[in-house]
């Protein structure tokens, strides 16, 4: 039976004050695998990166990561993982090569083999020409592929990165994910943690929805959608009454469910494109006047609205407590 | 030790890169050398029998040293790594959570030394003698290098426990009251009862009387001894403090 590369049962985090920002989460990520961990701001992401990291104990429950206990042997855990936290660490005092140097030297690379392998990083993520400019002037972008690179010295088995690509511009953000993917290639697991949908739909091989802690949806994206089988029709209301909308589509042929959403609504049908003309004549014998009707497949935003009622994106929540401590 | 030194060699480059964190804490001891010495030369000529026919800059020397040592330098470094991510790059990886507390005290003896070898030969233009010679010039630095490094232990305690620059920029303060209620103008035997029931309760007082035996009156075996005592003690105290502070640091 393969190792698993990251495994936690009824892990759970309550902060001081109750809140309780990881609430009895189940995971099993296997070696070789991009895991992603999907949801809005103060689900429960970041707390749950901390305590797998050995950063932040848990309250309760239990995790080992590369086949160690994150409890019993925090420091063996730490030798083997890679992190790159969502707040992007980096000394501004020091030079793109004199941090990675440092890095290396921490993870016990020294000497030539440290200034070696810092310098092969910074040419991996295209630093090289940036090397010994400090850090505080680099872009968002280049910072972000440093500290991914801090992440890499020592070639860990299982990387975790919270919400690599957050704050970049698309080009540094496809950069990051071609990134991702040559570290997986090479054989580390990588732990993903994202609030963008178009991310965990391009990187991993499976995912996780977590909401206000809990772990609401697991698997393949791609099983995930399917799982929603229909159609999704948006009818924009442009500020028609919803229940009288709502009434009027209720017979509709082929109508699995009506999910209500922002000055909208979302009807789940088992084919979309036949269902719009009968929509239409519905809503016109009704004198309703709705905006856009859209047709589409289902999308992890979707996987997400039936996990929790509510879409993902847009979705602020408020923080999930790690300053409370 | 050699994650304490790769630590230490990185705070050290940043005392060098931040000369503008470092000379405004040199500015204070040396306006407070100035002007003491400018305010009451003439009502302590050296003739005063505490002066040992020194000018009254060589009693003073020693006070403007341990201003020129005791800052908050470190503490507001390592506070600002908390905001800024860093300090959990470096919890993340595998060494002794010590050593990031150890490499900052490198940096914070190697401050200590360049700052007081400052005021040092400032306090000699200025009109002062080493009695103690070079060998007691190089204990003098030394040790208030050290004074400083047990300081310091003070200012990582508080970024550790409230994680907040304010909270640490300000400990500073602390330093003043125990400064103050020193024989740092006058010796014990001039203060007023009460002050000098009060300095003589202050352990900071034992240190200024120390490093002032250097200056003035050369080797004070018993002085330097309760000098050394309590730079030792405090620095063991504060350093284990911290110590257990980063230890349990969200533990």
């Amino acid at each position: 039976m393969p190792v698993a590369a990251i495994e936690a049962r009824a892990l759970r985090r309550t902060f001081e004050g109750g809140v309780e920002a990881v609430r009895d989460i189940d995971l099993t990520v296997s070696e070789g695998e991009i895991f992603g961990f999907l949801g809005p701001n103060g689900a429960g992401k970041t707390t749950t990166v901390r305590m797998l990291c050995t950063l932040l104990p848990p309250t309760a429950g239990s995790a080992s990561v590369a086949g160690v206990d994150v409890l019993a042997d925090a420091a063996e855990v730490r030798r083997r993982i890679g992190v790159a936290l969502q707040e992007i660490g980096l000394d501004p005092v020091q030079t793109g090569r004199e941090l990675l140097e440092l890095q290396c030297g921490l993870y016990g690379i020294r000497g030539a083999d440290g200034k070696a392998r810092a310098a092969e990083l910074l040419e991996l993520v295209g630093l090289t020409d940036a090397a010994d400019r400090r850090t505080k002037t680099y872009s968002g972008g280049m910072k972000r592929r440093l500290d991914l690179a801090t992440a890499l010295v020592h070639s860990p088995r299982v990387l975790f990165l919270d919400e690599p690509t957050t704050g970049l511009d698309p080009a540094s953000r496809i950069a990051v994910w071609d990134e991702v993917r040559r570290i997986n290639s090479e054989g580390a697991t990588v732990f993903l943690t994202t609030q963008y949908l178009e991310e965990a739909d391009q990187l991993c091989d499976r995912v996780a929805i977590i909401d206000a802690g809990e772990i609401v949806a697991e698997g393949t994206p791609a099983r995930l959608k399917a799982a929603l089988g229909d159609d999704v029709v948006s009818v924009s209301l442009n500020g028609a009454d919803p229940d009288a909308t709502r009434s009027a589509l209720g017979q509709l042929p082929g109508l699995e469910r009506v999910v209500p959403e922002a000055d909208a609504l979302a009807l789940y049908v088992e084919d979309g494109a036949a269902s719009i003309a009968e929509i239409v004549l519905r809503l016109n014998a009704a004198e309703l006047q709705v905006g856009a009707i859209s047709v589409s497949r289902p999308s992890l935003d979707d996987v997400f609205l039936r996990a929790t009622g509510r879409r993902l994106e847009g979705e602020d929540q408020p923080d999930e407590g790690e300053e409370s401590e | 030790m050699t994650d304490v030194m790769l630590l230490g060699r990185r705070a050290v480059r940043e005392v060098v890169r931040y000369p503008e964190a470092t000379i405004p804490t040199l500015f204070i001891p040396l306006f407070f050398l100035a002007v003491n010495v400018g305010q009451v030369s003439r009502t302590f000529p050296p003739s005063t029998p505490f002066l040992k026919e020194q000018g009254y800059v060589a009693f003073q020397l020693p006070v403007s040293l341990m201003f020129a040592v005791a800052t908050a330098t470190s503490g507001l470094a390592l506070v600002t790594e908390i905001d800024n991510g860093y300090f959990d790059k470096l919890l993340v990886a595998p060494i002794r959570r010590s050593s990031i507390i150890f490499g900052r005290l490198v940096a914070d003896f190697v401050r200590g030394v360049s700052a007081a070898t400052v005021v040092v030969f400032a306090g000699i233009a200025f009109g002062a003698e080493v009695r103690s010679g070079v060998l007691g010039t190089v204990v003098l630095i030394l040790l208030s290098a050290a004074f400083g490094v047990g300081y310091a232990g003070f200012a990582i305690l508080v970024a550790l426990r409230t994680r907040n620059v304010q909270a640490t920029n300000t400990s500073f303060l602390v330093f003043f009251p125990l400064l103050f209620l020193t024989p740092n103008f006058v010796p014990f035997d001039r203060l007023s009862p009460v002050m000098e029931a009060l300095a003589r309760a202050n352990p900071v007082s034992y240190v200024i009387d120390g490093l002032r035996s250097l200056v003035i009156e050369g080797w004070n075996l018993e002085k330097l001894a309760l000098c050394c005592g309590v730079i030792v003690a405090m620095s063991a105290v504060l350093t284990a403090l911290s110590l257990r502070a980063i230890a349990t640091y969200d533990r």
